[in-house]
């Protein structure tokens, strides 16, 4: 594979917290233009990985590229041009409006003073009008419902114009509703510009039918890295052998794909 | 946009009230001193040229750097119980202020009183124990808080001590030392909370964009592209250096750090920090020039300790702001 279609390359990747081990050895390789979903159960690591490509936590030991250079080398602006991080939930009330959270976005390219420049405004407006967000630009932060926050979140992700996002688990709070249109939000940003994203989730069939590829993580190792639809053809053992649950395969509806769960009769 | 025309209030409204208690303070006092008669009398001219408007003056930016200093811990630690205070510096200014009444030398070099050096001196080394914790240790903002209540507590500790064996009148000088006051400050002696107080403002109006950034969050700033321990170390030194230099010259004065950016917040819901860090500087600056005004008029000859006033008088004000806003929507 050619180095400039690769978006992120993991070589041997370790990581502990203190003596416990969360990652031991993790090689993959994810292309420009992909869409990852990182799946796995509780405790697999998928957050720490994910946390480690975003340059917020160190690696113990192995290599981490992005766009070609080792992550921790990249200086903090720069590197928010290239990568940007979603985390599942905020460390604590944002006291801004819509609006000012997401322009916080393009802090990144902005000169010492932080004034937007007509361009900011703009990406800012697109970046809003792409979440569905526009209406809610004058309300504050803390009035805003789960679903409406979370697409907000994302919109300040996407302000900040950088090819590749990382998501932790964006919807794991939402109603079915909510969760339609935060994906909807997600794709409408994929047929604006080149994106990679990587996204952590534990909804098995949107993922398979929502990404081009699976990365499946089971104690720290990588059990499956590949595409969505080898993922599919080794489903539903791969789903036991990761979850350690029974997993059975259900016809979809009108010849539409076959959908896995755990459900004991149907 | 209604939201807009509300800060332009806010912050007109508060230019104006600072100017005027700029202009009206220095004149109230036991005698009302009006321009024109100063003209001619050289006794009032002394009165309030090298009394009255060194004392407002000092007011003015002890309360604003005080303000925005509490602005800036509450943002970096995500807490909005900080205070300028939090991490020690005050009890280490004070420590170093009660060491100096204990031993018992007074007066003054160059215009500088040894208390004032004391104190001064006290508070650099607690800050040296934040430096320590904050780059070499690399602790996150919960060890640094951490740390800076043990300071305080060893530092109030060893003043009780000093209290317990300094006998009943250096006692009572360093009680008064403690309760901190604008009185007595002169302009040589502004000069110690001055030049501190601009480097402060100077390199935090700078950063103010990456203070925004601090309150999403660490790791939605560290995506943003902050460098998160470094912006916070930086904020953490220059402001207490800020404040070690404010509490030398007029002791802990308590309450305003940690009410003016939340009042400035509660009538301004959503703002940014650099308007409001200008809103908390002119709304602490004027409370403790109004708070001393009153501090040394309410019981002539007497004063009252500005930090019984500040603490009377704003309380309940910002209860009733507490009480009273219910801040939902910003249009």
């Amino acid at each position: 594979m050619n180095a400039h279609h690769v978006s992120i390359e993991l070589r041997e990747v370790h990581a502990a917290y203190d003596r416990y081990e969360v990652l031991a050895g993790i090689s993959l390789s994810i292309e420009k233009n992909s869409r990852w979903a990182v799946i796995g159960p509780n405790g697999a690591g998928k957050s720490t990985l994910i946390r480690i490509v975003a340059g917020l936590t160190k690696a113990s030991r192995g290599t981490v590229l992005v766009e070609g250079n080792r992550i921790k080398g990249y200086a903090a602006r720069n590197r928010a041009r290239i990568l940007a991080y979603m985390p599942q939930k905020p460390e604590g009330v944002i006291p801004y409006s819509v609006h000012d959270f997401v322009m916080l976005g393009r802090y990144c390219v902005m000169g010492l003073l932080g004034v937007p420049s007509r361009e900011d405004r703009e990406l800012v407006a697109d970046a809003m009008d792409i979440c569905d967000i526009r209406h809610l630009a004058m309300r504050l932060m803390s009035t805003l419902s789960g679903g409406e926050f979370q697409r907000v979140l994302l919109a300040g992700a996407v302000a900040q114009g950088a090819p590749l996002l990382l998501l932790d688990e964006p919807t794991t709070f939402l109603d079915p509703a909510h969760e339609r249109q935060f994906f909807e939000a997600l794709a409408r940003l994929h047929t604006r510009r080149e994106l990679t994203t990587v996204i952590i989730t534990h909804d098995i069939n949107s993922a398979l039918q929502r990404c081009t590829h699976i990365a499946a993580l089971r104690h720290g190792r990588l059990m499956f890295g590949g595409t969505a639809g080898e993922f599919r053809t080794r489903c539903p053992s791969i789903l036991r052998d990761l979850f350690s649950i029974d997993f059975s395969a259900f016809a979809g509806r009108d010849g539409g794909s076959t959908v896995f769960g755990t459900w004991e009769s149907l | 946009m209604t939201h807009l025309n509300r800060l332009f209030a806010v912050v007109s409204g508060l230019a104006v009230v600072s100017l005027a208690a700029l202009i009206i303070c220095p004149m109230i006092g036991i005698v009302t001193i009006v321009p024109r008669e100063m003209i001619h009398d050289e006794n009032l001219r002394y009165v309030f040229l090298s009394m009255r408007l060194p004392r407002v003056l000092a007011a003015f930016c002890a309360g604003g750097g005080l303000a925005v200093a509490g602005m800036v811990y509450q943002a970096i630690f995500r807490n909005p119980l900080a205070d300028p205070y939090t991490l020690g510096v005050s009890s280490g200014a004070s420590l170093g202020a009660a060491l100096c009444i204990l031993a018992g030398v007074s007066g003054s070099v160059s215009g500088m009183s040894i208390i004032t050096a004391g104190a001064f001196a006290g508070a650099l080394a607690s800050i040296a124990v934040i430096y320590c914790f904050a780059w070499l240790r690399e602790a996150n903002s919960s060890t640094l808080l951490l740390a800076g209540v043990i300071v305080a507590t060893l530092c109030s500790g060893l003043i009780m001590f000093i209290h317990f064996i300094g006998g009943l009148h250096k006692s009572f000088h360093i009680l008064r030392w403690i309760m901190g006051g604008v009185d007595g400050v002169s302009y040589s002696l502004m000069v110690f909370m001055l030049i501190p107080l601009a480097a402060f403002i100077a390199v935090t109006s700078m950063l103010m964009p990456q203070l925004d950034q601090f309150l999403t969050g660490d790791s939605i700033a560290h995506s943003r592209g902050v460098n998160v321990r470094a912006s916070r170390n930086v904020f953490i030194s220059i402001t207490a250096v800020a404040v070690g230099g404010i509490v030398a010259v007029c002791g802990p004065i308590g309450f305003i750090g940690i009410i003016a950016p939340h009042a400035c917040r509660l009538l301004m819901p959503g703002v940014r920090h650099r308007l409001l860090a200008l809103c908390s500087f002119l709304l602490g600056g004027t409370f403790l020039i109004v708070a001393d005004t009153l501090a040394r008029t309410l019981v002539p000859p007497s004063e009252i300790p500005v930090g019984i006033i500040t603490a009377l008088l704003g309380g309940p004000c910002f209860l009733l702001l507490l009480f009273r806003r219910k801040s939902r929507l910003l249009v």
